[in-house]
């Protein structure tokens, strides 16, 4: 019972943890739009959160350079159980535009397990707000 | 007013042994030995106040390693060419001329190996990744591979 | 507030601080860090005053230039626009502009009249960005939503023109990609009124919002030959009154034939850099507004072979940070043989070092995003205390909440 309220509480109002990987910072832009007026991702119940032992999500951009793959591993192991990541854009999903590139990752997925990848670069913030909507309805 | 300049430029490296060429209109390029680079680059801030450092190139020239010192005043931009070998790759260093070089010359000394003397931040990594290997050269050489830093750098993975 | 205790650190690390001598500005000495995360800011202190900042980029270090000299020239123009996101064109542009001098064609005058338009309205995103994130950091997060919202307008009129909002891809050698659509001049006219009144308003706002004065008045100093030594750019280099702007002083696209002022400002604080900022969009606005009545007839692009005859030269431009710089260097081939970017940001790093010391943990996060630098560098920052020996790590975060307690003690926390 108290299982089924705990879902039902995550599924409403998903905690966002965002980390930088290397990014060139389109799509965190385009993240911190979703939080403004005009899309306004919290609406949805969506929150960015200021420490990943806080949050439910984990929304990696970039293209993860060897400087930045153990933080990110770091952060992912501090993020509570159950816990989700979204790659957001094309350099999380397999390097983008610098793949092949000497100090580029093939995407985050080589790092930390990945759930959703919301394509783009950047993706809009419609398209960032479609792709967690999408993974809450996931959020069993 | 840029004729002016121009011809400063090229009295100025006439007096340190320097090969002075105008590449195109606003661009002039003066080719100096290392050894006479800081006096050169001292009177040039000094005497023509052409004191804006752009940045600092670097390239790989085969034998040696080229170092381009990018100034610029008054639409003209000023290359300060000069080359040190690859066998033992010392320049000196203008931090003490031009306080802003000092994170440039640390980018040199990252991607070509430069030592630059009298840098103060020469023991430390200023882009490349703390896991960079020991062994392995510097990556802007045209020698080295970014297939092979990419597997030394673990960002190689087996996909099933 | 959540702290790690580090060991007191050993004599000889002591011994080795940074000091910078009073005749000129030149670090000497080495430290020896002691955390072994790696941290984009080390701040040394003396009680609650910094003393020297250990800065540590790399985060987002990727190997482009080396990457470029294996891809063709036009491939290279896509991949340097997207070194930022926030000045994604001028970097197109720059490149851009530093092959085409290798070649022996023209850029026709309705391109250059376009890509000035392009360009300006990026300075605008750019300065809005800033100043929405300057008030999420000073704790006065209205302003921010306030700010972003307007922002929309300038990135609804972007994807008008080129079709993306963020990174554009409307730079071509010799020409842009695509023309400007019929029947927008109206509408693009209109919206660059109602954005100068916007930045009128947010001036007055940050003249008498007790919050803003409080965190920017008097914050961030530095003097202009110590700004000029050290070869700050851009805003950085103007809110102290150096006039240095390359759409003036060396002008390219078609700076030359638009007409507008020089910003600059003396007062030389965190409050003179808003002020500028909101200036300067002001004057983007206008340019925009007369570039689009005055646009030329004409071809849009001149196509060119893709192997560019062997050369080097160089070129710069004002992006909304500073100076972007681009060198390239062509041994006659579809390849380059090397290609130097160099961001604005980095320039402005010495400087910005330069006038955290003396400032005090509370203003870190307020200076440090004066000086622009991008979001991952702002995440994580160690401190190290050289008087009580006391070591910690915050996250950016961490760091605003410790700003606005300071400045507004009692102020509820957002979450």
């Amino acid at each position: 019972m108290l299982e089924k309220v705990a879902t039902w509480a995550r599924k409403r109002s998903p905690w966002v943890f965002h980390i930088n990987a290397s990014s060139c910072n389109g799509c965190d832009i385009e993240l911190v739009a979703s939080l403004t007026p005009r899309y306004d991702i919290e609406r949805f119940g969506a929150v960015l959160v200021p420490s990943p032992r806080h949050a439910d999500v984990l929304i990696v951009t970039g293209t993860v350079n060897a400087q930045t793959k153990d933080r990110l591993r770091r952060v992912y192991e501090q993020l509570p159980e159950p816990k989700h990541v979204i790659a957001l854009g094309a350099c999380a999903a397999a390097g983008g535009v610098f793949k092949g590139c000497y100090n580029v990752g093939q995407g985050v997925q080589d790092v930390i397990p990945v759930d959703m990848f919301i394509p783009g670069c950047p993706p809009r913030p419609e398209a960032i707000m479609y792709g967690v909507l999408k993974l809450l309805g996931e959020v069993k | 007013m840029s004729e002016v300049l121009v011809q400063q430029i090229e009295r100025l490296a006439a007096e340190h042994q320097a090969k002075c060429t105008q590449l195109r209109k606003g661009e002039t390029t003066v080719e100096i030995d290392q050894t006479q680079v800081k006096g050169f680059v001292k009177r040039l801030v000094t005497e023509t106040l052409a004191r804006h450092l752009s940045t600092i190139t670097g390239l790989d020239l085969g034998q040696n390693i080229g170092i381009i010192y990018h100034f610029w005043h008054e639409k003209n931009t000023i290359h300060v060419k000069t080359t040190v070998p690859k066998e033992k790759p010392t320049a000196l260093s203008i931090v003490d001329i031009v306080p802003g070089a000092i994170l440039y010359e640390m980018e040199i000394h990252d991607m070509f190996g430069v030592e630059f003397t009298g840098n103060p931040w020469m023991d430390r990594k200023l882009l490349l990744p703390d896991t960079w290997p020991e062994d392995l050269p510097p990556p802007l050489l045209k020698t080295v591979k970014p297939a092979d830093i990419r597997k030394r750098l673990g960002l190689e993975v087996e996909r099933k | 507030m959540s702290e790690e205790q580090g060991k007191p650190p050993r004599k000889e690390e002591s011994a080795g601080l940074m000091k910078y001598s009073a005749e000129n500005l030149v670090p000497f000495g080495p430290i020896h860090p002691a955390l072994k995360e790696p941290e984009y800011f080390k701040l040394v202190l003396e009680g609650e005053k910094i003393v020297e900042v250990i800065p540590r980029i790399g985060y987002v270090h990727r190997g482009l230039e080396k990457a470029a000299e294996s891809r063709p020239w036009v491939q290279n123009m896509y991949m340097f626009e997207r070194t930022c996101g926030i000045c994604s064109f001028v970097h197109s542009l720059t490149y851009g502009q530093a092959v085409e001098g290798l070649t022996i064609y023209e850029v026709p005058r309705r391109a250059k009249f376009i890509r000035t338009i392009v360009a300006e309205l990026e300075r605008i995103h750019s300065h809005l960005l800033w100043v929405g994130l300057m008030g999420h950091w000073a704790g006065f997060e209205t302003l921010f939503m306030w700010v972003w919202r307007d922002r929309e307008v300038v990135l609804d009129l972007v994807e008008a023109i080129s079709g993306n909002r963020v990174h554009k891809s409307m730079n071509a050698f010799c020409g842009v990609r695509k023309d400007m659509p019929p029947g927008m001049e109206d509408r693009i006219v209109e919206r660059m009124k109602f954005l100068a009144d916007r930045a009128n308003y947010y001036k007055q706002i940050i003249d008498t919002e007790e919050t803003m004065l409080e965190r920017t008045e008097g914050i961030g100093r530095i003097s202009p030959d110590t700004a000029e030594a050290l070869c700050a750019v851009g805003p950085m280099a103007r809110y102290v009154g150096l006039r240095s702007d390359i759409r003036l002083n060396d002008p390219y696209a078609a700076y030359d034939e638009v007409p507008f002022d020089i910003v600059t400002r003396s007062e030389g604080d965190v409050h003179a850099l808003l002020k500028l900022r909101l200036d300067e969009m002001i004057v983007s606005a206008n340019i925009v507004s007369y570039a689009v009545q005055h646009l030329p007839d004409g071809p849009i692009r001149v196509k060119i072979p893709p192997i560019i005859p062997a050369g080097e030269h160089s070129s710069h431009s004002e992006a909304p940070r500073g100076e972007i710089f681009y060198y390239v260097k062509s041994s006659g081939g579809r390849t380059p043989e090397r290609v130097k970017s160099r961001q604005p940001t980095m320039a402005n790093l010495p400087t910005a070092l330069e006038i955290l010391k003396g400032q005090t943990i509370a203003d870190v996060p307020v200076v440090l995003t004066a000086i622009d630098p991008c979001f991952g560098c702002m995440d994580r920052m160690s401190f190290l205390d050289i008087e009580s020996s006391r070591q910690w790590t915050w996250s950016g975060e961490q760091l605003r909440q410790y700003g606005i307690n300071h400045y507004f003690p009692g102020r509820a926390k957002k979450r």
